[in-house]
């Protein structure tokens, strides 16, 4: 049997998609984020999109300092803002391929509103959400995604306010694909992030990453191999569900494409609606 | 897919025609190029959007109505990022929503045109009654040193011309510009003939075309104005609002951060005579010299033929381009009149007045007259704070 | 020259301003047009002001009002600080109550009335336009017709016609 897998493996190499001047990076060791960007890279690299047409936009923030990285179009915007960035970017300029990274704070708190419009709206854009459930490079206050009871700089006797689904929360805002994986399943990750990319609208990625240096140590979770361990023996993948082994297995976290519709792309829906315009003056 | 092209066809506009000052902003910058709008709703300057949605397709342009002002913001500086030439408009909150992104936009030197039609303020004031409140926050309204241009029109047929002439200055110098309205302009219905409207200069943003290999998107050139990469040209640059060098990534190196911070603002230093524009009315013997901006002004130009008629020796400086202010301008108007005094009409508690003094620094008496009731200044009352002033 | 349009928000004011406007700018003058209403959609305070020249006003707010049209009580007052004794003001005979007192010349007039007899008062400010016509010799009646018919809906037209004729047959009767 043809290993595909480990043929893909070899034509990829993450080097090609990297601005190598920029090395080293600025990621703490054992930051999941690293293993978040090379799945993204790959994910590309297999969807065949040229860098010259790949636009990656990104926030402010751990996760806002990756497109930095990339060896494409990069714009690091402003805080909580990129989705809208990119709206503008993707109505304006159709045939790039636009992905946003984004954290969780940057995202889901400050950003917010722009997140379940762009979900609404459903713009071909790819929103790739790098979840560490902490703000991580201001130094480690509590996030719309930290779960109840952990601390942080700005919980120091523990969150006590209840975290957001992120998933959910897209899906619910009209996300026509809506996809969670953990940093421990690479593979995995890189196939989800390749179908989000192949979609046609707006998809939404979460992606469970791993804060060793802030969240873990204050939070006495070990060291990243721990920390992902503990994400992926907490996952749910999408062949798993609703099968008999559930008193067994009563994993909570769902994983893989969680939502996938086809809904009007908005961008097509404009640009039609507009050359009805232009041929009816 | 290709990128599309700026020199889509331009709205057929000629002739003469009775315009509101919102409309015209919005057809100026169809005419000069602009292809994307993003806005939220605000009074008073809705119709700018409004005429937007309905003009834009029909250019192959694109018209969103954003979630929020701070979306329409971004969502404008993404479209210019991406090559389009592309403007928003608001009004008093949404234009201090506005402000991180459009702070964004002077950093990363990204051209964009904001129009602000002001109301009365603070907070949600009197959305529908004019004022001019904004003066000093459409200059210093984001954070830290920036450079921006501010165009400040004072009729219908100014809103036209001065929208083209922001958006050729936005494009070509890579500066956010504002076009300041007062309400009243925003919503006075004049008639203005648009084939006396110069043409729209051949607007062209500096996009780069030079050697991919070493491509430095932020170089200090000569001009100081550094061509835009466009995406899907093959620089692959990056773009951040962090302070950046020549190679547009983040530094923290103190000497090439002030380079960096200082060419944005010596930029607009370099192409002053380009950006400067003003009125002179009657200046030349004035012992009292106005200076005021859009509808004061129009209640100023009254003013000064009444006092003429009197036999007063009063003029009117009116600028235009409001930031950076034209100091060199009223200083020599000042100088050459040998002006003793002047009189500054604004509709707030006092905002050009200080700019004015700053600028005359005891060369004239200066003396503020304010109106904050959400009325405008009449011809009358300024005619009166002139005479009174001249006693 | 210095119009206003004023009566309560619904009754077409600003319409009928800018149909004015409009026939004026093709006559060759030059306009300003500036309105105020309440911030309510019907109902309220409305009024449309114009200001008539040769040449871009210098301040295009009205300050000395030539003619003053009052379609309704709610506008009877508001304006009357604007009035000379060259004024002219126009009100309706049937909603205005207390038509504004003074040295100028005021003329009560059934746009109301005439308009529900030809079968809407949605047509009074049509009505009204051809008195002041009449009144002012501002521009040919025939241009201004044209306006109307150019910037209202077609099945309009035949009652806007009759209702323009009306109102400039009532405006002939009364001594310019």
């Amino acid at each position: 049997m043809k290993d595909t897998k480990t043929e893909t493996a070899a034509s990829f190499d993450v080097n090609d998609y990297l601005r190598q001047d920029r090395m080293p990076h600025f990621l703490c060791p054992g930051c999941g984020h690293g293993i978040a960007l090379r799945a993204l890279l790959w994910a590309v690299h297999e969807q065949g999109i040229p860098k010259d047409r790949l636009a990656v936009v990104s926030g402010i923030g751990c996760s806002g300092r990756l497109s930095a990285y990339i060896d494409a179009n990069t714009f690091h915007t402003t805080h909580g803002r990129p989705l809208t960035f990119a709206t503008g970017l993707k109505l304006a300029r159709p045939d790039l391929h636009v992905i946003v990274i984004t954290g969780d704070g940057d995202c889901l708190a400050i950003g917010g509103n722009h997140l379940i419009h762009a979900c609404r709206r459903n713009l071909d854009i790819t929103c790739v959400m790098l979840n560490n459930e902490i703000y991580g490079m201001t130094g480690g206050q509590v996030s719309p995604m930290t779960a109840e009871g952990r601390f942080t700089t700005t919980t120091p006797e523990g969150n006590t306010e209840p975290n957001f689904d992120a998933c959910a929360l897209a899906a619910a805002a009209g996300a026509s694909f809506v996809g969670r994986e953990v940093t421990a399943q690479v593979l995995a990750l890189k196939t989800l992030l390749g179908q989000a990319i192949a979609h046609e609208g707006f998809s939404f990625v979460e992606v469970l990453s791993d804060c060793t240096e802030i969240y873990g140590r204050k939070n006495d979770l070990g060291a990243s191999p721990e920390m992902m361990l503990a994400k992926k023996s907490a996952m749910r993948p999408y062949a798993y569900r609703n099968t008999v082994d559930v008193p067994f297995r009563p994993n909570a976290l769902r994983t893989g494409v969680l939502t996938r519709t086809d809904r009007p792309e908005y961008g097509a829906a404009w640009r039609a609606m507009a050359a009805r315009i232009r041929e009816e003056e | 897919m290709t990128a599309p092209s700026l020199a889509a066809a331009p709205a057929a506009l000629t002739g003469r025609r009775n315009l509101e000052g919102n409309e015209a902003c919005a057809l100026g910058a169809i005419r000069a190029g602009c292809r994307f709008f993003a806005g939220y709703p605000i009074t008073p300057s809705s119709e700018v959007a409004e005429t937007m949605a309905r003009e834009l397709p029909k250019v192959g342009g694109t018209f969103i109505q954003m979630e929020d002002e701070i979306a329409s913001m971004g969502a404008v500086i993404g479209a210019s990022m991406g090559g389009v030439t592309a403007m928003t408009a608001t009004s008093g909150p949404g234009f201090s929503l506005k402000q991180e992104n459009l702070g964004y936009a002077c950093g990363a030197e990204i051209p964009c045109v904001i129009v602000n039609v002001m109301r009365g303020g603070p907070s949600t004031g009197m959305p529908t009654r004019p004022a001019q409140g904004d003066i000093l926050q459409a200059r210093w309204g984001t954070h830290g040193d920036h450079a921006v241009i501010v165009l400040a029109p004072a009729s219908v047929g100014e809103a036209y011309s001065e929208t083209i002439r922001a958006v050729e200055l936005s494009e070509t110098l890579r500066v956010p510009v504002v076009v300041l309205l007062d309400e009243v302009i925003g919503h006075l219905t004049e008639t203005v003939d648009l084939g006396a409207v110069a043409e729209a200069p051949g607007i062209a943003r500096p996009f780069a075309t030079g050697p991919r290999e070493g491509f430095l998107p932020y170089a200090e050139t000569a001009d100081l104005v550094p061509p835009m990469p466009r995406p899907g040209d093959g620089y692959r640059s990056h773009c951040t609002g962090l302070t950046h060098g020549p190679d547009g990534f983040p530094t923290q190196n103190p000497a090439v951060a002030a380079a960096a911070l200082t060419r944005t603002t010596d930029k607009l230093v370099l192409h002053r005579a380009r950006i400067e524009s003003w009125r002179e009315q009657a200046t030349e013997d004035a012992d009292l010299l106005i200076v005021a901006i859009g509808i004061s002004a129009r209640a100023a130009r009254q003013a000064v033929k009444d006092l003429r008629a009197e036999g007063l020796k009063v003029g009117l400086f009116r600028p235009v381009t409001l930031w950076p202010f034209p100091e060199t301008p009223l200083r020599e108007a000042v100088a050459a009149a040998g002006t003793r005094k002047v009189l500054v009409p604004e509709m707030n508690q006092g905002q050009l007045v200080l700019e004015v003094e700053r600028v005359l620094a005891g060369r004239a008496e200066v003396t503020g007259l304010s109106r904050i009731d959400g009325e405008t200044l009449t011809p009358d009352e300024i005619a009166g704070a002139a005479r009174e002033a001249l006693k | 020259m210095e119009i206003r349009f004023s009566g309560s928000g619904g009754q077409g004011l600003l319409l009928s301003a800018r149909i004015l406007a409009a026939a004026l700018t093709e006559a060759g003058l030059t306009v300003a047009q500036s309105n105020a209403y309440e911030p309510v959609s019907r109902g309220g305070l409305s009024r449309s002001d114009l200001v008539i020249g040769e040449a871009e006003a210098d301040y295009p707010l009205a300050q000395r009002l030539d003619v003053l049209l009052i379609l309704d009580e709610a506008a009877a007052t508001v304006s009357t600080g604007l009035l000379t004794p060259a004024s002219l003001v126009l009100c309706d005979a049937e909603r205005v109550t207390t038509p504004p007192q003074g040295p100028f010349r005021t003329l009560c007039l059934p746009f109301t009335e005439t308009a529900r007899t030809l079968g809407t008062p949605r047509v009074t400010n049509i009505v009204a336009l051809g008195a002041l016509t009449a009144q002012t010799s501002i521009c040919p009646p025939e241009a201004l017709m044209a306006v109307i018919v150019a910037q209202t809906p077609a099945r309009f037209e035949r009652l806007n016609r009759e209702a323009f004729a009306a109102g400039l047959a009532m405006g002939e009767t009364e001594p310019a």
